[in-house]
């Protein structure tokens, strides 16, 4: 199956949920990842309503009536005893972050294509560690996001309403 | 009891500003009608028209691990509705052995159109032709109302 290379465990650097922002009239959401034990260095990605919504409900341990997409992804490997080793911000192009999910099930290891949206909701659940690569720690945008970040910290996002269907 | 049941397509429900699966049965005398949000909605939408996004979707990051693992689903069945919650099970079948997982119908239905797995509706939870006015809201509707979404 995968001929995704994993990078290397030096190339790795642990991040954190930090939270979830509403970018205001947009359809979008804001997740900040925070390097772990480092809280100053944040590390923005920008995911539609509905993937920053899945997100925010793990963060917050939102216990929805009926399992939403990520936690049957979660069920899913929960059945098949498949382990979520961590997920992998490993890749940026075009202003497109690329993700890996490291999976193994009896020593049988897999490397999956995500999004990064589906790659955190999922990591949340799982529980796993979520890493950026260095690589892509350096070829971020380096435009003065903290300020930026800032002004939107009064409108941070409260719970997705949850609709049953 | 259950019966096969074809996902035929969308429609917006502009008073509940949601989406509309709608299942039938081959014979076309039963119906199903299953309200879904709109990000669930594009996930079967997508499906039924074939389009392949740049990047994995969802339900297509969902069929990747089952793939890595060759799990593969069986079918899909919408065995319940309570309280106006349709309830469904997606049967997997892995090295041998069947496993059943429990799921909301907009999963169940998206992940059963990108395995080419049937679903079945239980037929004490299919809608029977009581509901004229569903009926005639459906003839009414001409083929490009189905399968598009504004988003």
């Amino acid at each position: 199956m995968s001929a995704l290379d994993l990078p290397k465990e030096q190339d790795l650097v642990e991040y954190r949920v930090d939270r979830v922002l509403e970018e205001a009239n947009t359809d979008t959401r804001i997740i900040v990842l925070a390097r772990q034990n480092d809280a100053i260095d944040t590390f923005p990605i920008w995911v539609g309503a509905a993937e920053g919504n899945a997100i925010k409900l793990a963060l917050d341990t939102m216990i929805t009536p009926r399992p939403m997409s990520h936690d049957l992804i979660k069920s899913f490997a929960e059945h098949l005893n498949i382990t979520i080793q961590r997920v992998i911000i490993a890749d940026v192009k075009n202003s497109t972050y690329y993700a890996l999910v490291h999976v193994s099930n009896k020593g049988v290891e897999r490397t999956i294509d995500a999004r990064p949206s589906d790659a955190i909701a999922l990591a949340l659940r799982a529980p796993c560690p979520i890493y950026i690569t260095r690589d892509v720690l350096k070829r971020r945008s380096t435009t003065n996001l903290e300020a930026w970040l800032a002004k939107l910290e009064s409108k941070d996002i409260g719970t997705p309403e949850v609709r049953e269907m | 009891m259950i019966t096969q049941m074809q996902v035929k397509g969308l429609m917006f429900d502009p008073y509940n500003n949601a989406y509309i699966v709608v299942l039938r049965d081959e014979e076309h005398s039963d119906m199903l009608p299953i309200w879904v949000g709109k990000s669930e909605a594009g996930a079967i939408s997508m499906s039924m028209e074939n389009i392949t996004p740049p990047r994995p979707m969802t339900h297509d990051f969902m069929k990747s691990l089952l793939d890595a693992y060759n799990a593969k689903v069986i079918s899909v069945v919408i065995t319940d509705l309570s309280e106006h919650t349709y309830f469904s099970k997606i049967h997997l079948m892995y090295e041998d052995s069947e496993y059943t997982v429990d799921a909301r119908p907009s999963d169940a239905i998206a992940l059963a159109l990108r395995s080419n797995a049937p679903v079945f509706a239980n037929n004490s939870v299919i809608t029977k032709q009581s509901s004229e006015e569903l009926e005639q809201w459906l003839e009414n509707l001409k083929p490009e109302d189905f399968g598009k979404l504004d988003s």
